[in-house]
């Protein structure tokens, strides 16, 4: 992927000859970009900039209604640190995005493998995969709590059936993130296995002859010429998928309501509870999202500086 | 690179600036200007056929005034939320049906400054305390009561030949549970008894156990060998599968009613309330009937209530209090109790009784319990901090059900929660 | 992935349809299709089972051990719990809002990729971050605050307030701006060589060869405008505003809703992104296939 085409530091007729770009640049052309940008900027500024600012000021004050402020200072960050519950919707997010990236960059690598083949059926599979993309979050975990029920979901039925008792999925902490993250894969992984197919399709083929007149195994091409190539798409996916990670709140609350005993409350949904559930503690909320805005923000940049450098090395 | 950071900066103290005074809405005055127009928004949340009840009276207000309201419905869970938004907007609805006044307080309306007369004085005394505002205005009427109680699958207990309890001489708790364990094991029920995920269904058992949440001046309550024994006592039915721990686990911090299990016939003893009744009448394939509360240290349920309040940004203030007047006088409100199977919060309908045309037997039943229940659980229910309480209660049951406290760590833990809740709210 | 390789000489010219150019061996083929049925069985049997249970009473769905086929397929279900709300205005609504929204998310989405991708201006990387930034915030934490810029707009309570405020989707520019920069330079130079102007070239040149990141675009914006909930549920306040998983929420609200109205109404949201993912569904993979995520 390119991020910062190199070729955008020259002037936009892109001649490469590096003429003083100033000069040659009509005014037309100039202008033009400022109104092409404008209307979707606009749209950017008002109702998401604005408001994200907005609220690093809100984090600011104390508010039990989200209308009427108190300036407290720095407090509602010191309380966020003392906050146990904060601490374990931290673990619990930090945990659930890591295993959600790290899986769904995985299967979709894997999946794309396979439908990149040449078989039959590949458009139904792919028709298939993509199936889970196109539903409600909120319908999504609806269905799920109700396949995961311990004593009449389908997934436990099946299991009685073949003698393996019935666990209890969504009452047993561990169980639950385990479906939790089960349950975004589910979701997710269609979406991310066809931006890894577009990123296959982008790999010139002479390397994989090149790689099989050198006598390679498959794995080997995988390995040395798949893998490498893939690299930009894959990196992708691992921002998307974290981005989507932290962010994951709606298929939950249908799913667990963040529970047994908070163990899959995630950050969004702490932040959701203390902004609109009693005991209403606005500013409190504001100071979590705060946090973990600038944590989405610090990995996506990390990210973005390793695979510069690496790209560069 | 470096640039672009040093423009973001900029841009963001900027920004910051200017919204640094204060992040509240723009238009914080206090009384909205009047119209004149006779139209008014209700926003309403429903426990089913109460809807239509109110639909009806609606009708004839409006017949009677030329006024027009606009019923808009919300869910329950999103009731709060939409409020807030369109309090901090400039879209104030005129009149709303809420559980809980307290995130509102500032913005509703006095609504003695219109209605005095016909308002004032006229509802349950452990309300007043409540609904009475700083400066001694009226800020919400109570529109309905409602009693938390136990409903049981009459069929059950018969196929079991288990007793039913007699109204003078209610079941103990004990009783209860070997009655319904009785009932399960002639039925192969999944659970003996059920109870919905919530702090407030709770507080019936702890109620009943002798103590409650906050004392009748506020202060914490919660005795700790009471609270722990109910809080046992409710552990070790989960554990040994008498009641489906499963549900409470599985709600997360949802509330979730247990009412499936109950008409699925999967469990004979559900514990819940009178707002039940009308919604079992219609969906129940079976014989069910509400007994009286258990006593155990005490007896009676534990109320609960819905208010109509209006707001002081509402453009037609006159005519909404007008219409929360005429909906709780004495003649619609019983209207509404009949239809809705709702409990007056009208001191003189309580006094004089209402004949419910349907399930009369089991709403008087309820009736009665309200007579049976102690004063400080309406100084509970009424006290700002009652929720906040309630839903850290349900946490820490899910604590002691998962096995992660003890039912003594779970009572410290809910003492704190309820002193904390109470400090916020001041 | 697959089992050890055989090397097969032979390889036919690609098309969109089959990008993929590795013949499999037999053992090895036998296993990926072995892997994806299967995967696909774990995809399509909550679906399935969904819309199956959809057909059973409250009695069925309690039933230990469940019955796999309900005993009728009448519509009881679909047809009560369409009564219990005014099921055409919230259809309408949603159509109307997905519609709009997706229109307006193309247009505008379209061309701030185009300045962003093929102009050199001041500030535009710093757009760009802006974008790749709004990525990263979800709308439950400025619900408020961005709530109060609709409410003084003027967008509280209208369908406008659900098209304008989402449309500008930071994933769509973002998706469509890397297309475009694999659009040769040339093509826009002699274009304007030409004598043609700025908004021509992008209307004439640019658009008619972004057709596959713009079926991208428009199908999942039609999914999020057809599925939201959160924003529509705070933006439409009476109920002629409501939009589907507005009203359905409501419906699930009602403290005694029967499980199987709940399924009944779930099956009726998930049809209408399906058959449009079905009828657009080669633009589709075709089109994320070539958006230049590469």
């Amino acid at each position: 992927m390119t991020l910062f085409a190199r070729r955008e530091r020259r002037s936009p007729t892109a001649n490469g000859r590096g003429a003083p770009r100033r000069r040659t640049v009509p005014r037309n052309q100039r202008l033009a970009p400022y109104l092409f940008v404008l209307p979707n900027m606009l749209i950017f500024a008002v109702f998401i900039v604005y408001p994200t600012i907005n609220n690093f000021n809100i984090s600011a004050y104390d508010s039990n209604n989200g209308r009427t402020f108190r300036y407290v200072g720095g407090r509602n960050y010191s309380e966020l640190v003392d906050n146990a519950e904060f601490w374990a919707a931290a673990r619990a997010t930090a945990l659930f995005a890591v295993c959600f990236v790290v899986l769904v960059t995985a299967a979709s690598i894997g999946l794309a493998m396979l439908l990149d083949q040449r078989i039959r059926g590949r458009g139904l599979f792919r028709a298939v995969f993509f199936l889970p993309v196109l539903l409600s979050p909120v319908v999504v975990g609806l269905i799920w709590g109700w396949i995961f029920d311990r004593n009449n979901g389908l997934a436990n039925t099946v299991l009685r059936g073949v003698g393996l008792g019935e666990p209890g999925w969504l009452i047993n902490d561990k169980l639950a993130m385990t479906v939790v993250i089960f349950v975004a894969l589910w979701t997710h992984v269609g979406f991310y296995t066809m931006i890894i197919l577009a990123g296959l399709q982008g790999i010139d083929p002479t390397y994989h002859e090149a790689a099989m007149i050198d006598g390679a195994s498959s794995w080997q091409r995988f390995r040395s010429v798949t893998l490498p190539l893939l690299r930009p798409t894959t990196m992708v996916v691992v921002i998307l998928s974290m981005i989507a990670g932290f962010q994951a709140f709606d298929f939950i609350w249908t799913l667990t309501g963040g529970g047994p005993v908070g163990a899959t409350t995630l950050m969004v949904q702490y932040i959701y509870q203390h902004a609109f559930e009693s005991p209403i503690r606005y500013g409190l909320a504001s100071a979590g999202s705060v946090v973990l805005f600038c944590t989405i923000f610090g990995l996506t940049a990390l990210n973005f500086l390793y695979n510069h450098r690496k790209a560069a090395a | 690179m470096r640039r672009h950071a040093a423009i973001l900066t900029a841009a963001g103290f900027a920004a910051a600036l200017l919204t640094a005074c204060s992040p509240g809405s723009s238009s914080d005055s206090g009384g909205a200007q009047q119209a004149d127009e006779k139209k008014l928004t209700y926003v309403y949340f429903t426990d089913g056929p109460d809807e239509q009840a109110t639909r009806n009276l609606i009708a004839e207000f409006e017949k009677q005034t030329g006024a027009k309201i606009d019923l808009q419905i919300v869910p329950f869970a999103n009731l709060e939320q939409q409020l807030q938004a369109r309090l901090s907007g400039d879209n104030a609805p005129d009149i709303a049906r809420l559980s809980n006044i307290d995130p509102f307080r500032d913005d509703l309306l006095d609504l003695n400054a219109f209605e005095k007369s016909a308002l004032d004085g006229q509802f349950i005394d452990g309300a007043k305390a409540y609904i009475t505002g700083k400066d001694g205005g009226l800020l919400a009427v109570p529109s309905d009561l409602t009693m938390n109680g136990p409903m049981i699958n009459v069929d059950q207990f018969k196929k079991a030949n288990v007793a039913l309890p007699d109204p003078k001489k209610p079941w103990t708790w004990t009783e209860l549970i070997a009655a319904a364990k009785k009932v399960q094991q002639a039925n192969k029920t999944q659970y003996a008894i059920a109870m919905d995920v919530s702090g407030h269904r709770f507080a019936t058992m702890l109620s009943q156990y002798g103590t409650t949440y906050f004392t009748e001046d506020g202060q914490v309550a919660l005795d700790k060998a009471k609270a722990t024994a109910a809080v046992k006592q409710f552990a070790d039915l989960n554990n040994s599968g008498a009641m489906p721990k499963d549900v409470w686990l599985q709600a997360g911090s949802k509330y979730k009613g247990a009412n499936e299990v109950f008409l699925a016939q999967q469990v004979p003893v559900y514990i819940s309330g009178n707002w039940q009744v009308s919604a079992f009448d219609k969906t129940a394939k079976f014989t069910w009937k509400a007994v009286p509360n258990p006593c155990q240290d005490r007896c009676g349920g534990f109320p609960g209530g819905k208010f109509m309040v209006s707001f002081k940004k509402s453009k037609h203030q006159k005519l909404a209090a007008q219409f929360i007047a005429w909906m709780n006088s004495a003649e619609s409100q019983k209207k509404m109790c009949q239809q809705a199977a709702f409990l007056p919060t009208r001191k003189d309908l309580i006094a004089s009784g209402i004949d419910f045309p349907t399930r009369g037997e089991d709403m008087n039943l309820f009736l009665a319990d309200v007579k049976q229940t102690p004063a400080d659980t309406y100084a509970n229910v009424y006290n700002p901090a009652f929720s906040a309480a309630a839903n850290a209660a349900r946490d820490e049951l899910a604590k002691v059900l998962a096995g992660k406290e003890t039912p003594d760590a779970a009572v410290d833990a809910m003492r704190t929660a309820a002193q904390k809740a109470l400090e916020v709210t001041k | 992935m697959t089992a050890q390789a055989t090397r097969s000489k032979t390889r036919p010219a690609g098309t969109w349809t089959s990008t993929g150019d590795r013949r499999p061996p037999a053992t090895g083929k036998v296993l990926t299709y072995a892997v994806l049925i299967a995967l696909s069985i774990v995809v399509l049997a909550p679906v399935v089972w969904t819309v199956l249970s959809s057909f059973k009473t409250q009695a069925e769905l309690a039933q230990r051990p469940p019955t796999i086929l309900p005993d009728s397929f009448g519509l009881t279900n679909y047809t009560e719990a369409m009564q219990t709300f005014r099921f055409a205005t919230y259809l309408k609504n949603s159509v109307v809002v997905t519609v709009g929204a997706t229109v307006l998310t193309l247009m505008i989405n379209t061309t701030a990729a185009y300045g962003l991708a093929k102009y050199n201006f001041r500030g535009r990387n710093f757009l760009f971050l802006v974008t790749l930034g709004t990525i990263m915030i979800p709308l439950q934490i400025i619900l408020i605050p961005v709530y109060q810029v609709a409410s003084d707009l003027h967008l509280v309570n209208s369908l406008w307030g659900l098209i304008i405020p989402p449309a500008a989707t930071p994933t769509g520019v973002f998706l469509l701006r890397q297309y475009m920069l694999g659009i040769p330079d040339d093509l826009i130079e002699a274009a304007r060589i030409d004598g043609a102007g700025e908004f021509r070239i992008f209307l004439r040149i640019i658009v008619p060869l972004c057709g596959a990141p713009i079926a991208v675009l428009t199908i999942f914006s039609v999914i999020w405008r057809w599925n939201d909930f959160l924003w529509p549920l705070i933006i439409s306040q009476s109920q002629d505003k409501y939009t589907l998983p507005v009203a359905l929420a409501q419906f699930d609200s009602q403290l005694v809703v029967p499980f199987n109205y709940i399924l009944a109404m779930s099956v009726v949201s998930m049809l209408p992104v399906i058959i449009i993912f079905l009828v657009l569904q080669r633009h589709i993979v075709r089109g994320i296939a070539s958006t230049g995520l590469k």
